[in-house]
Formats: C-alpha cells, structure tokens, sequence
C-alpha cells in the first residue's frame, strides 16, 4: 500500500482547483449528500434537456481531497451524456470502487476511464471508499426524486 | 512505577502499524490499556466468574466483593464522601443521561433553562435536547472566548432565574482548555443551581477531588482512563440518589414486589438495574492501580511537558493551526493545515503508523462557531513521549510534501 496511489496529481490538482464548483442556473434536478461521520457534502445540480441529456452539471460543498475531486471528475464526465448513460456509468464506477478491477462501461472513452481509475486507489482505505462515492450517490438520488416529481410538469 | 518507560506496560505498542512503531495520538478517543488490565479480564473469566449480589455461594459472595471493591478503589481515588456516591453505567454518555432523565423528570418544568457551553460534547448535549422536546425546557449556551477558553464570566452571563442546571465539560476535548469547575460550582451554589461536570477528559489527566469541587453530578468514562470499555461512573452527592427517582427498572434495583406496588432498594443498588458489566468493573480496580503506582501528579507533570512541547513544536510549522490557546490547557492538540482536509490528514499520517482523530470529534456546535467543518486531534496519554510529537510533526510535514504546500 502506498500513499501515493491514492493521493495521486491528478486527485490532487482536482481536491485543489475543483471543476463546475458552482451553481447551474436553472437546474431542474438536484440532490445533498452528506457523511455525518465526516462532514463531508455535496449538493448536485442537474440541467437536463428535453432529450435527458446533461446539458449542466455543477456542485457545491466541502469535503476532503477524494470527495472533492470525485465530484471535480464525474461532473466533467457526466456533461453531454444522456440520462441512461449517466446511470450506467455510475453503476460501472459503484461497481468498480466496490469490487471489479476495472471498468467497463461502453459510454465512457478510454482517457476517461483512465482519469477515473486515479481514484481506485480507496479500495484499499476503506474508512475512505465513501469520500469517493459520495457525489456519485448524490448524482443518483437528484437524477431519481426530482424525476418523481417534476418528470409530467417540466419535461413533458 | 517510572512514567518514562511506561509504553513497556501497553502491549499494543509491540505491533507494528504498517511497518512503522505505533504513535497512539487518540486516547481522548479511547486510551490503550495495560497488561495488568487485560490480565485481570482474563484472570475473572477464568478463574472466579460468577454473577454479583444474586446467589450465596463461594463464587457469588467473591464476585460481589471484588465489585464494591472497585467502587472503593473509585470513591478514594475522586475524593467522594461516600461509596454509595459512586454509580457504574455503561459510559459517561449512560452517566449524563441517567441525570438528565431522572432530573429532568423531578424537577424540570417548561421553560426551565439547562446551561451548558458551546465546548460541549454531543453526549452532553443530546440527552437535554430530548427534555427540551418532551418538557419544553430551554438550553442556553455559554460562549467561547478567542483562546478557546470558558470563564467563569462567560457562565455567570448566561444564568437567569430560570436555570435549574449547569452542564459542563471539565476539559475540552477539542480546544483542551480546563474549566474553572470549582468555581463555577460555588457560584452556581449560591444561586441554587445544580452542576453536572462531563469529567470524560478530566479524569484522565487531572487530580480529581469531588468533595473539593463540590459539584452534585460527575461522568467518567473508564475506558478513556486505561480501563474497558462499556463502563462509566456517575458520582453524585447522596441527597440526590436518595431524592431522584430510579432511571432503569428491573431485577436488583428493587426492594419489595408486589402486583400493585414495588419499592426500590437502597444505594447505590437503585441505580444499578440488570446484570452489569461485571469484569469490566473488576478489571477497572486495576486501572486506578496503574494510575495510583504511577502518580497522578507525575501524570500532570508529564502531559503538561508534551503538551508544552507539542504546541511549541506545531506553532513553529508554518501552515499549521491550532485550535484554541487556552492558558489552563490539558492533553488535546486540535489543528488545522490549510490546504489539507482533516481527513486527508489522518489518513497520510496513518502511513506511518501516527494514529490521530478527523473530524468534529462530536463537538459539531463547537466547529460551526469556529467555522470549521472539521479538526485534526492529536490526543495524548501517560505512555506519549516527545518522540512521538517529533513524528506527528515529521509526519505533518510529509503531509505538506504531497500536498504539494
Ligand atoms: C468530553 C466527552 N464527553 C463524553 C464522551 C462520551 O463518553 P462515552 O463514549 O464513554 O460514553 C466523550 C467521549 O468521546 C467525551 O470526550
């Protein structure tokens, strides 16, 4: 076990310099998430179109390195892809912190299931496998509820 | 018992953690225990077990013996006027909420005021919030100052006509500052205020003197003490376990029943309710041994050196903040490196085998006043040295490395 596979630059530079850290304007979805334990959390911000496709995905909140740069990387990756895909894609990565050594979702391009195996390295620290899962949870759940509720009214 | 290589007595520090020397920085958390108590776990299930107060033979009236022996040991230890002050529970948290139920059931009405203090842990916290829900009382808090620090000022501020109890830590488990208890206590008296002192981190790491503080309710919390855990102590002045009324029914607390009425038994049975944790209370006599043989003077003297040390040593690392300056300051170094989480912290000193908490360490009133999801804790016991704060402090500094700060 070394250190280093779980604090990796990429981890780093994204724990530092988080993507779509922001507010969408005029999300029709969204979601908290929070680890009372830590005191890590998120919130999610959808924007999906008429199609289901992410036209905007933001977040805000705090938390360690993994959980901030988990939600810098899935926001990046999430944008442009329709809602099917995005679920497929969080179950593959779910699928892959949790127990199969890689990845294997055919919506995802090889450089990003590069970018997104920079966070395998929590598998080995397990008191930290949530850090990593949180926004993903979160991205689930926004993508769910709100669909319950404003699926016939908003984008039908 | 010499306090400088004390470490020989803690089996734990003969492992490795990932190929490194343990450095236990988390005994605010949970202290690690001697041999001696380990043993005597062991010796109590091997060779004398039985349950206590119930039967007459050998074993039974041995068991028995061997309990209220620790309630003794305790008694002496805390300066209590009387054995039947002392009441075993299964923590400090069960202590707090054995007070709050039954005094809250006897003398609280809606609109009585608890007074307790923003250091305030979870579990002294909590058990109030369900009597401001179930008896509309109000809780008010005393305020920190710059340092960290509770005054007695900032207590005397807070109390009205309506408050009826004052709940306080009697040292911080995050800022680390010690309470002036004892005055706090001789002011509340005078007023005709109770006081519950949470003495988790207090029981530890200072003298204790009950009959000198003079408060009327104490929580320990014996496995932060070099003893087992599921077992805590509430001292409590007499007047009060013969007027509160019992907080659990069941078999050994009672004294006569009958289809339409039972009465309680007598002290400290009343609050002693079902089969308790029997080798734990045995076992714990040996940990106010190990403290008696060592000093708790000695104990002081020692973890005021490192804590000295340890604040010298982390206000001199540039990016390191630590939380509180308190000028009575017990065992706790609580921190911050910015451009670090917490979390990220504890799992980069874990490397090298430098265990510390992350976290609001249950004191989330506390961080949101400080404007801080959360800290990191270096927590010290009698076995830490000043080695183990130069690897905290090396290892801090590997931390900055990959963080690149
Ligand atoms: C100040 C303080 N109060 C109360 C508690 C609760 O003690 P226990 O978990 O033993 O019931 C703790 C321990 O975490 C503490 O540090």
């Amino acid at each position: 076990m070394n250190i280093k596979e779980l604090y990796q630059e990429i981890i780093l530079e994204h724990g530092k310099n988080p993507r779509n850290l922001r507010k969408t304007d005029n999300f029709n979805k969204d979601a908290k998430g929070n680890n009372p334990l830590c005191g890590d959390n998120v919130h999610i911000y959808l924007k999906l179109d008429e199609k289901k496709k992410v036209e905007d995905i933001s977040f805000e909140g705090s938390g360690c390195a993994i959980s901030m740069a988990s939600a810098s990387i899935m926001t990046d990756l999430i944008k442009g892809k329709e809602e099917p895909e995005v679920k497929e894609i969080v179950n593959d990565f779910l699928g892959m912190i949790k127990e199969n050594p890689e990845l294997k979702s055919k919506n995802l391009k090889e450089d990003e299931k590069t970018k997104l195996m920079c966070l395998s390295g929590v598998k080995q620290y397990p008191m930290r496998v949530k850090c990593a899962t949180l926004s993903w949870h979160t991205l689930i759940s926004a993508i769910d509820n709100t669909q319950e509720e404003i699926n016939t009214e908003q984008l039908g | 018992m010499s306090i400088s290589n004390i470490k020989k007595e803690f089996p734990i520090f003969n492992n490795k953690i990932h190929n490194n020397d343990l450095v236990y920085l988390d005994s605010a958390n949970s202290s690690q225990k001697p041999q001696s108590v380990i043993d005597r776990v062991n010796e109590f299930y091997t060779n004398e077990f039985s349950n206590t107060g119930r039967s007459v033979h050998y074993l039974a009236v041995a068991a028995t013996n061997l309990y209220e022996n620790t309630r003794s040991s305790i008694q002496k230890y805390i300066n209590a006027k009387d054995k039947n002050e002392i009441v075993f529970t299964k923590g400090a948290t069960e202590a707090i909420n054995l007070v709050a139920n039954t005094f809250g059931q006897k003398y609280l009405e809606q609109g009585d005021e608890i007074l307790i203090t923003e250091l305030e842990h979870h579990s002294n916290y909590v058990p109030w919030h369900f009597l401001r829900q179930s008896k509309g009382i109000k809780i008010e808090f005393a305020e920190i100052n710059d340092d960290g620090e509770i005054t007695l000022e900032s207590i005397e501020k807070k109390i009205t006509s309506k408050t009826k109890l004052i709940a306080i830590t009697h040292l911080s488990n995050v800022t680390g500052a010690v309470l002036p208890v004892k005055e706090i206590t001789e002011l509340a008296h005078s007023k005709g205020i109770a006081v519950l002192v949470d003495g988790c981190q207090g029981a530890p790491h200072l003298k204790l003197d009950m009959q000198d503080i003079d408060c009327d309710f104490y929580a320990i919390s014996c496995h932060k003490m070099y003893g087992p855990t599921g077992l805590g102590v509430l001292y409590a002045k007499k007047k009060w376990l013969e007027q509160l009324p019992p907080y659990q029914g069941g078999g050994g607390m009672i004294n006569d029943v009958k289809k339409d009425s039972i009465t309680y038994g007598d002290l400290p049975n009343k609050y002693e309710a079902g089969t308790m944790a029997t080798a734990q209370v045995i076992a714990f006599d040996q940990s106010i041994k190990f403290l008696e043989k060592i000093g708790i003077e000695n104990i002081v003297k020692h973890e005021q050196e490192l804590i000295e040390y340890g604040q010298e040593i982390l206000r001199k690392n540039n990016s390191v903040k630590l939380i509180g300056s308190p000028k009575n300051k017990g065992a706790v170094l609580s921190f911050t490196i910015k451009g670090v989480h917490p979390h990220d912290i504890a799992t980069i000193l874990d490397e090298d085998g430098v265990a510390i908490r992350a976290g609001h360490h249950c004191c989330q009133i506390l961080h949101d006043k400080l404007g801080i999801p959360a800290s990191a804790r270096a927590s010290l016991g009698v076995y830490n040295t000043k080695e183990d704060l130069d690897q905290l402090n090396s290892s801090i500094n590997n931390c900055k490395k990959i963080f690149n700060l």
